[in-house]
């Protein structure tokens, strides 16, 4: 179909307003030790409600947008991540959390593993810690969906100073 | 206004259509948001099942192999339009519903009905063990549910001496509320309505912790935003149907507003209070109690009416 340029330009801003404003979660341990695990399970209770930003973590990876990944990538735990990865329909964001899903923390330079999630698939966001905190984890996702606002209207793109608790500054931001 | 006019916007615009897919999205934000309180959470945001819904149109839609590819994509189609249908003939929004006829309350709970079966449908189409165990349990618990779901609002039909859902919303209004006289009737219509909508505790056919996301597994983009509006479609006219039949109609618009969020506000307490029941126990609770429960309701309802007592 032929749209006029004004429509099609006010239709990707919708879709992008839309991919923002609701981005669904998956969560892919690949090898972790499990502090990452608890920590991005911490940060989906009502503690922190995430559904507060549209996040909601999904079962299917065919529902999901958004792969949360923690651990460095075992050699056993490397296929299904690539697998669990093609199962999600485009457009896909990869998130990174935690020192082992960035270079492979402390099991670096071990016999059985990729160091780091970016050695398999593409990541969008690396969130460090060791674990890092729920703060930390919502931070790091806002910062994703901030990347994603088209440029004209993030203007500090990026030095993004949102509190992710109270998403004070900047104003027109996700966090709020 | 010609007649077909009125008809084609009675379908598409008002009170079809757009405005109950509206009225969908506006009561799914106030379930999850009440029951983002009632868990002491903040909740969504006011534009949530928008975002949502757009998001999913956006993405891209996965057709798995191993399907009737035509199948996979015209089930949520048939889904919702089943949904959407069965607006016409309940008085949404407080209104005349738009079309009536004799026998329109079996009708508009088979159209009801459709939504689940397509779901049901849907995950058996697919070569995925997540959606068939889904799909098996989405039919399991279609069985279970809908004929005491049936039978509960029969019971005002009787006392109304009519199957036309136009009449009982009448005699609803110009009687005492039915709730009263019909406790078991409204109870199992309630939760029977919990049921359908797959809404926990009856989220066994979708639970997320077991088997990923049920017969639905499998469906991205177009699919799933489809299969999901229509749940949303079938709360609202959900809730009518409940609000006409026992709570006294729904004369007017504030009429229906009031009594619908106050039926919402019950089932959102319902679904923060009780976890997950396993499949047998859903069917163990429909038909050991709630199906017996209703069915003698019936019977002593049927018997007044026999006898002529006023009802
Ligand atoms: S980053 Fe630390 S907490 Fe997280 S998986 Fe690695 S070792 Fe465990």
């Amino acid at each position: 179909m032929d749209l006029p340029k004004a429509w099609e330009a006010a239709l990707v801003d919708l879709k992008t307003w839309a991919r923002i404003n609701s981005p669904w979660a998956i969560h892919f341990n690949s090898g972790s030790c499990n502090g990452c695990d608890i920590e991005i399970l911490a940060t989906l209770t009502p503690r922190y409600d995430l559904e507060r930003l549209g996040i909601k973590l999904q079962g299917s990876p065919r529902h999901a947008d958004v792969l949360i990944c923690t651990g460095p990538v075992t050699r056993q735990a490397r296929e299904r991540l690539i697998r669990t990865y093609e199962q999600m329909p485009d457009p896909k964001f990869v998130v990174a959390v935690g020192s082992c899903g960035i270079t492979g923390g402390a099991f670096e330079g071990c016999y059985n593993v990729a160091n780091g999630v970016d050695k398999v698939i593409p990541v969008d966001v690396y969130i460090p810690g060791c674990p890092p905190r729920p703060e930390a984890i919502i931070f790091g996702v806002s910062q994703l969906l901030q990347s994603l606002q088209p440029p004209k209207k993030a203007k500090n793109r990026n030095a993004i100073v949102t509190n992710p608790i109270t998403g004070s500054t900047p104003k027109k931001g996700v966090g709020e | 206004m010609s007649e077909n006019m009125k008809s084609i916007l009675s379908l598409l615009i008002f009170p079809g259509g757009l405005a109950v897919m509206a009225a969908g999205m506006i009561y799914e934000y106030i379930d999850r948001k009440l029951v983002a309180r009632f868990q002491n959470r903040v909740g969504p945001r006011w534009f949530q099942p928008l975002a949502d819904f757009i998001k999913l149109l956006a993405k891209e839609e996965v057709i798995p192999e191993g399907i009737h590819p035509v199948l996979f994509q015209w089930l949520p189609v048939v889904a919702i339009a089943g949904a959407l249908t069965s607006a016409l003939y309940v008085p949404m929004f407080g209104v005349e519903p738009a079309f009536h006829f004799t026998g329109d309350l079996v009708v508009t709970i088979y159209l009801l009905s459709i939504l689940t079966l397509c779901t049901g449908l849907a995950g058996a189409n697919v070569a995925n063990r997540f959606s068939i165990i889904g799909a098996t349990r989405t039919l399991t618990q279609l069985f279970s549910y809908e004929a005491p779901f049936l039978l509960a609002l029969f019971g005002p039909a009787i006392a109304a001496g009519s199957w036309d859902i136009a009449v009982i919303e009448q005699y609803a209004t110009s009687h005492p509320w039915l709730m009263v006289f019909q406790p078991i009737g409204f109870l199992v219509a309630l939760i029977g309505l919990m049921g359908k909508l797959e809404l926990p505790p009856f989220d066994a056919p979708e639970a997320e912790t077991e088997i990923v996301s049920g017969a639905l597994t499998e469906y991205s983009g177009r699919g799933y935003a489809l299969f999901r509006l229509g749940r949303s479609v079938e709360l609202v006219i959900g809730l009518t149907l409940v609000a006409a039949f026992y709570l006294g109609g729904v004369a007017n618009p504030l009429l229906f507003l009031a009594k619908t969020l106050g039926l919402l506000l019950i089932i959102a307490a319902l679904q923060s209070l009780f976890a997950r029941l396993r499949i047998d126990q859903t069917v163990g609770l429909w038909w050991r109690s709630g199906a017996v429960l209703v069915l003698l309701q019936l019977l002593v309802l049927i018997a007044l009416k026999y006898f002529g007592v006023a009802i």
